[in-house]
């Protein structure tokens, strides 16, 4: 019964607005940032192509942008962390990204224990 | 037996054995649940070596191609209804690997998404009218061997091999809340599901009798089965394990296909890259053929048309129609802008819901022995066919709210 609950829960969930509701695409952000950040160190140590480090550069924008637009409160600290990514430029420091991953993975970490 | 044709049979089975979905949620389950999915893998090669193996020995003794079986083990009405998902179904699989194909060709060149689908699909349909199916099978599978440099790259970042072994070992990882329980449940459905696509069965039957094999055949039939898909199951493992290894640390659950190739770049590098990618495209490209060879197989067998690609493409001709409408279809879907990651999700839904209808038929004539005669399944065919038959069932019946309790797996 207690599992049934559960459950039922978190389809209700999965139906609801606010941060519980934008929690997979923090998460998603998040791990893109991540994502970001592995090309960036690996490019400058060139070990990749020039063709490859564009293209996962520009789907990683892409993604981030849909993301950002599918938050149902885009004016949250979460929103305004993925659009502080968003702002980067595309060769930014490895470091500076796995900032905004950090502050996202805390953000993440609040809402999923409340 | 050939050793030749034996070696090719297994390297071929090696090299075509990864798809889109492998990759994808191989790199996916690594990163998420480190090594605690490799279990779901082994158990999955299992079952497609099982049902692979039914479904050309089948083709060997009683000469008859999974639609076939469909239709007269399942009735009419049935039979079109299972034609009709495993339709659907293939066709988003293969959109989602010429998705693929466009995306690895994008990486190659920087050249725009679209076109490159365009350039990829007119090549793949290019080879499947010029080349017989024994070379459009052996083309792609042995040059997707370039896949091999994941096990490399795996040795080359000194993997925790106890760790990997232990994966092995059926689990559950302790500790999950109930929602990380669920996005487990999740993948562990995924994989069963790419691992065992029904695709898979529909080609490799088709393929025997396009190859003509008899019973002389089928001891070759099993050794391509079991180790050809064993050894080819290790790539999907060794993928696994270094997004475990690589991308958990560094916090990245990878969104995107290219992703998967930083695994072989990160111990060597831009050749690695290279070589990655390389065996990428090919063993997708590979899947992209056998997803649409596989419908065109599927609605000419059931309508009794003349159907394979040992005839020339105008011997067969409402077979040539389809499966080049099939290509130019899923072609249509990328072109629509859909995101591949996004269609392997929906292929891999599909297709947990196609399989036991697509593998009952299979079991009941392969255990028929007014067929099949002193090939009939024994005892312990009939017990693991009957296991892996459960387990699918399971599977898609868990799949659906699986999917929707986890946002697809995002938790």
């Amino acid at each position: 019964m207690r599992k049934l609950l559960l459950i039922l829960f978190a389809l209700c969930g999965a139906c609801s607005k606010g941060p519980q509701a934008d929690l997979p695409s923090i998460g998603e952000a998040r791990t893109l940032g991540a994502e970001w950040a592995l090309i960036n160190e690996q490019a400058a140590e060139q070990k990749l192509t020039a063709s490859y480090v564009a293209t996962m550069r520009s789907s990683i924008r892409q993604q981030l942008q849909t993301t950002a637009r599918s938050l149902t409160q885009p004016n949250s600290p979460y929103g305004a962390e993925i659009q502080a990514l968003l702002q980067q430029p595309d060769d930014a420091p490895p470091q500076q990204l796995r900032g905004h991953v950090t502050r996202l993975k805390q953000i993440e970490d609040s809402l999923e224990s409340a | 037996m050939n050793p030749l044709e034996l070696t090719l049979g297994i390297m071929t089975a090696v090299g075509g054995f990864v798809d889109i979905s492998e990759l994808v949620f191989a790199a996916k389950a690594g990163s998420t649940f480190g090594y605690a999915l490799i279990w779901v893998f082994a158990l999955s090669t299992g079952g497609i070596m099982v049902f692979g193996e039914m479904s050309g020995r089948v083709a060997a003794v009683a000469k008859q191609p999974v639609f076939n079986l469909m239709r007269h083990r399942l009735g009419l009405k049935l039979g079109l209804v299972t034609l009709a998902a495993s339709l659907v179904a293939n066709l988003i699989t293969c959109a989602a690997e010429v998705g693929g194909v466009a995306l690895i060709l994008r990486y190659l060149t920087g050249l725009p998404y679209p076109l490159m689908a365009v350039v990829g699909t007119a090549v793949l349909m290019a080879s499947m009218w010029v080349l017989p199916f024994k070379w459009i099978e052996r083309i792609y599978g042995l040059l997707g061997l370039f896949m091999i440099a994941f096990i490399a790259a795996l040795v080359a970042i000194k993997a925790p091999w106890g760790q990997i072994a232990g994966g092995f070992v059926p689990q559950i990882p302790h500790g999950l809340s109930t929602k990380e329980l669920l996005v487990f449940g999740y993948f562990a459905v995924a994989i069963v599901s790419a691992v065992m696509f029904p695709y898979e069965a529909y080609f490799y039957s088709s393929g025997g009798i396009e190859e003509e094999w008899g019973p002389k055949d089928l001891p070759m039939n099993k050794i391509t089965c079991t180790v050809g898909f064993g050894l080819g199951s290790l790539l999907s493992i060794a993928i696994l394990a270094s997004s475990a290894q690589l991308f958990t640390p560094a916090n990245v659950d990878p969104q995107l296909l290219g992703s998967s190739a930083l695994e072989v770049a990160i111990p060597f590098g831009w050749i690695g890259l290279l070589i990655a990618l390389l065996g990428m495209l090919f063993a997708i490209s590979g899947a992209a053929i056998e997803t649409c060879m596989a419908n065109a197989y599927g609605i000419s067998q059931f309508f009794g048309w003349e159907w394979g690609r040992h005839r020339k493409p105008w011997q067969a001709p409402r077979f040539t129609v389809t499966w080049i409408v099939l290509f130019l279809a899923a072609l249509g879907i990328i072109l629509t802008g859909v995101d591949p990651m996004q269609l392997v999700e929906y292929a891999v839904l599909f297709s947990i819901l196609v399989l036991p209808l697509t593998y009952l038929p299979l079991l009941l004539l392969a255990g028929d022995k007014s067929y099949m005669k002193e090939h009939a399944n024994g005892r312990f065919g009939k017990t693991l066919g009957w296991f892996y038959f459960a387990l699918i069932t399971v599977a898609a019946i868990g799949a659906l709210p699986l999917y929707f309790l986890t946002s697809g797996g995002q938790g």
